[in-house]
């Protein structure tokens, strides 16, 4: 008998409806009640809500005409794709959400053609027809053209007003294929995602594949090969509904005494110790973050504090990495590593929210593999760390392939941007006669400092990206110094490209001048490669500053311009002789091209 | 010693500078104004004949550390433009505060501030023949383009004549007030400013650099990244400290004794009014935006001449007792605004704050000479620097 589990997914761009399409399903298949229901009920956090993105994946179990259907939410950004991969290979089929009146976007072409690789049957969705702005005949022709879907195929629907969800329901039954597996065979369950929680520890969510999973069972994780007791098992509906086992093709949760996020991880493999499966299941990677940056308390007694929440964090984020690092300019940290720069955010504003932690950011940079005249290579995460010039054969950094759709008369200005930023340009695609898709092979690096908001700005918002690593490659990097004072000041280092080096050198000199108060002494600025000085400025000696005037006898005002100038100093650094102001340390990331 | 200030908040025109309790167009309070400070004068929490204070705010808080036994030596009338009150107004004044202080003209240091063109002889005179024995003419400059550029009212001649008659009438003790790091002034105009300055031979010469304070005119017209004011440059730090060390040079040669960062008297015509505020001594403030300062309590009366007049005396003054009382704050009060003063104060006064003087010496802005610790030449050009240690 085929089974009658259907596990789907949604794949849309920000806004183009996908929680409200979650919610209005729920609602159909009376998972949710009418009192249960809130907005966006998948999306727990609030910075999810207010971002309206998903950053956890989750997932829900419903029934409909005697089907069991598990909806498996994806994570909605570029950071966080290796997730979306995970949360696709669970899923024998996706729906795909477009907006009529915004078409297809970046984020949307590479979760599709990541849902293709997987085999996924793809239900095509023109969501929102009820917008004055819709065109549904414009945006089912780039379905056509992009994927190749039949005109027929296109279910047309409004989440919002509640049309079209039927429609879609039984299309999941009836084209989204039955899952596969064997129930007398070794057990494979692939792990999509988890979360900590403080008194059971690790729930992890799971889709079993091959095989039984049942409480009392022993389970060994293949990629991390922890081994576990499992105290409980069941599927997700709006909360955790125990169940005595979980069959192949079932979505739920595990629960087996696992302590940390770290120790589960997302792609990761659950087998039976007693009958192990000879292999794993395909595609599981170790997290690697790519972007780090320094983090700083603001006032240095709350070192600690920024430590614990950094770990409190942690416990539900196992693509977050951190060790403690020391600055000369800004005492204890800690470097942290990241998915990419949107994670990078979201970490800082939860330091901010929820542990109402003031911290400094320095400039986020990639992680670079040098190779050493001695054959040997070593990842540097940290620019500081950057062996001496004369020590390094080669430098290689990572590289994306750099997917930007946009209506067509930005192409010139995309060009610009993106061969300023050392993009190659490898293709362009005309969707119609208005939108094109570009692409471009670009370092990473590039795309941290503020590529997302010049693109926006350029094309006035109208352009979208998307990208993926492709691997390292060999550029001609050169690592800039800033020397205040003749002292280098090391959270100011940054690795750039050699040809770029006296750009961004001279303009962070620039920057410098402007930030950093006039001192009783004249400051040089210097910018240098190795002991080579190829930027030079000079804020020159205070001169003067001395209240003339007499106010009376008003000897208040007279002393809150004197706290004024005093707190003014207490709010910097003081990096050897020089007292730095906190935007210095943000002038590195605004230096443009 | 206690001094005793009375502000006149009336002006014919408001400068494009100025930021202080003045308004110009309200003449026609003058009347109401002048009873209104002889009502707080009565009331005032100053004593008959001997000049101690004996306010029910003083006996409270005073616990046995009064300093103020030898009561009132010096009056101080500010502004705005004092000489726009009629010599009515100031014998009714005189009535009160003759008696109640045992005024002795030749002991007491009575200034008024004046601006050129706002007396004539005869008002200057009755003014001297009430006793008002200092005359501190808001000058500011002898350059008619800068003047105007000010909004002053006057000229360079209003000036001469001005002067020429309050010599003629009696005054002995005359200061004049000028401002430099004007916009458009260069170094050539500040020394000729200078130099007519000492040739009219004052005892005493205030030189302000300027200050764009906000809410003024010249903060509207001012562009800071550019440092311009409409079309005219304002000097820069370079060209403001060379107009400075010019004005200390000179006035030094020329007999003045640089006894404060802005202040150069003729020995023995310091301003015994402004020392008192300078050694954080104890002085009352009589009149609206007027300011106290008594035995570690500080307080002031309402800035609108408005809201002064329709304050019964007996609750004056409305912001009584911002207290200073945390003795750290008292004596950082006594040390910024005593730096001031060339001399310094004495070594001892610094206790607690031997990390401070430690640095501003290191920095070379604080120096040892007498006993005392006082201001460098460098320390009196970044004088800030020094005193936000002490705050």
């Amino acid at each position: 008998m085929p089974s009658k589990i259907r596990n789907f997914s949604i794949i849309a761009h920000i806004d183009h409806g996908k929680s409200t399409l979650a919610d209005r399903i729920l609602e159909f298949t009376h998972t949710v009640s009418k009192r249960e229901m809130r907005e966006q009920v998948l999306d727990t956090m609030d910075l999810e809500r207010e971002r309206g993105i998903t950053i956890k994946a989750q997932a829900i179990r419903m029934e409909y005409k005697e089907h069991i259907l598990n909806l498996i939410d994806t994570p909605g950004h570029v950071d966080f794709s290796y997730e979306v991969s995970r949360s696709l290979a669970a899923c024998e089929g996706a729906l795909l959400l477009i907006d009529a009146s915004q078409g297809i976007e970046a984020q949307t072409l590479v979760n599709a053609q990541l849902a293709k690789q997987n085999d996924l049957v793809i239900i095509p969705i023109i969501n929102k027809i009820d917008l004055p702005a819709a065109e549904p005949g414009r945006v089912a022709e780039e379905l056509t053209a992009t994927f190749g879907i039949e005109e027929n195929d296109i279910i047309l629907a409004s989440a919002k007003e509640g049309d079209g969800i039927e429609e879609i329901l039984d299309a999941i039954i009836k084209k989204i294929p039955a899952p596969k597996g064997k129930k007398i065979s070794p057990l494979q369950a692939l792990i999509f995602d988890s979360h900590y929680d403080a008194f059971r520890g690790v729930i992890a969510y799971i889709r079993v594949v091959n095989g039984e999973i049942a409480a009392g069972m022993n389970i060994r994780l293949m990629g991390t090969k922890g081994e576990y007791e499992v105290q409980e098992v069941g599927v997700l509906k709006l909360g955790l509904n125990k169940k005595d086992k979980l069959t192949p093709g079932e979505v739920g949760y595990l629960i087996a005494g696992i302590k940390e996020v770290k120790e589960c991880r997302v792609g990761d493999t659950v087998t039976d110790i007693k009958h192990p499966a000879k292999s794993p299941l395909p595609g599981y990677k170790p997290i690697k973050p790519m972007v780090f940056c320094g983090l700083y308390p603001m006032a240095g007694e709350d070192y600690e504090k920024l430590k614990d929440a950094v770990a409190k964090l942690q416990l539900n984020d196992a693509a977050l990495s951190f060790e403690p690092e020391s600055s000369g300019a800004l005492g204890f940290g800690l470097r942290c590593g990241f998915l990419g720069l949107l994670h990078l955010e979201i970490v800082q504003e939860r330091l901010e929210r929820e542990f109402k932690l003031n911290i400094i950011a320095t400039a986020p940079n990639t992680i670079y593999k040098v190779n050493l005249l001695n054959k040997k290579s070593i990842l540097i995460d940290n620019p500081t760390r950057m062996p001496k010039a004369s020590d390094i054969d080669s430098i290689e950094e990572p590289y994306l392939k750099l997917t930007i759709f946009s209506p067509a008369n930005y192409v010139g200005s995309i060009m610009d941007l993106a061969t300023d930023r050392r993009g190659n340009f490898i293709d362009l695609t005309y969707l119609d006669p208005k939108r094109v898709m570009v692409v471009f092979e670009i370092p990473l690096s590039e795309i941290i400092s503020e590529f997302h908001d010049q693109l926006k700005s350029t094309t006035q918002g109208y352009a979208s990206m998307d990208y993926e690593l492709i691997g390292y490659r060999r550029s001609d990097l050169v690592k800039l110094d800033i020397l205040l004072n003749q002292e280098a000041v090391d959270a100011l280092s940054i690795v750039v490209h050699r040809d770029q080096a006296y750009y961004r050198g001279k303009r962070l000199a620039e920057k410098l001048k402007e930030v950093i108060p006039r001192h009783q002494f004249q400051i040089p600025i210097q910018a240098s490669i190795g002991a080579k000085v190829i930027a030079r400025e000079n804020i020159p000696a205070i001169r003067k500053n001395v209240l003339a005037k007499c106010y009376g006898g008003d000897v208040s005002r007279k002393r809150k311009l004197l706290e004024k100038q005093k707190a003014g100093k207490k709010r910097m650094k003081r990096v050897g002789s020089v007292d730095v102001p906190q935007e210095a340390f943000l002038a590195v990331l605004r230096l443009g091209k | 010693m206690t001094s005793l200030y009375i502000h006149i908040p009336f002006c014919k025109k408001k400068c494009n500078y100025c930021d202080f309790v003045s308004y110009p167009g309200k003449e026609n309070l003058i009347d109401d104004y002048v009873e209104a400070l002889c009502r707080e004068l009565k009331t005032s929490p100053l004593s008959c004949a001997s000049g101690a204070i004996h306010s029910p705010l003083h006996e409270m808080e005073r616990g046995g550390t009064n300093k103020v036994s030898d009561g009132v030596r010096t009056i101080f009338f500010g502004g705005g433009t004092p000489t726009l009150l009629e010599p009515k107004h100031f014998e009714k004044i005189f009535k009160i505060i003759t008696p109640k202080f045992g005024i002795r003209h030749s002991a007491f240091e009575i200034s008024i501030e004046a601006n050129p063109g706002t007396a004539n002889k005869t008002k200057l005179k009755e003014l001297r023949q009430l006793g008002i024995n200092r005359l501190s003419i808001g000058a500011q400059s002898f350059n008619d383009q800068h003047l105007k550029t000010l909004g002053r009212i006057h000229n360079s001649k209003d000036i001469f004549r001005f002067y020429d008659d309050a010599r003629s009438v009696g005054f002995e003790n005359i200061n004049l007030d000028l401002i430099f790091a004007l916009p458009d002034q260069n170094l050539e105009d500040w020394k000729k400013d200078i130099k007519t300055a000492i040739s009219l031979n004052p005892e005493h010469l205030s030189t302000y650099n300027l200050i764009i304070e906000e809410g003024t005119p010249f903060w509207r017209m001012t562009n800071f990244e550019t440092r311009m004011m409409n079309e005219l440059p304002i000097p820069n730090d370079e060209l403001e400290l060379a107009m400075y060390e010019h004005t200390i040079d000179t006035l030094i040669e020329n007999g003045y004794h640089h006894y404060e960062i802005s202040n150069f008297a003729k020995p023995g015509f310091e301003c015994k009014h402004n020392i008192n505020y300078w050694k954080n001594g104890n002085y009352i403030g009589i009149g609206a935006g007027a300011h106290s300062h008594v035995d570690g309590k500080r307080w002031s009366n309402p800035d609108k001449i408005e809201d002064y007049l329709t304050t019964p005396s007996s609750f004056l003054p409305l912001n009584k007792g911002e207290n200073v009382e945390r003795s750290e704050t008292r004596g950082g009060d006594t040390l910024f605004l005593g730096l001031r003063m060339l001399d310094g104060l004495p070594i001892e006064k610094f206790t607690g704050f031997e990390k401070e003087v430690k640095e501003s010496i290191q920095d070379g802005l604080l120096q040892q000479e007498n006993g005392n610790y006082k201001l460098t030449r460098q320390g009196l050009y970044l004088g800030n620097e020094v005193f936000a240690k002490f705050v």
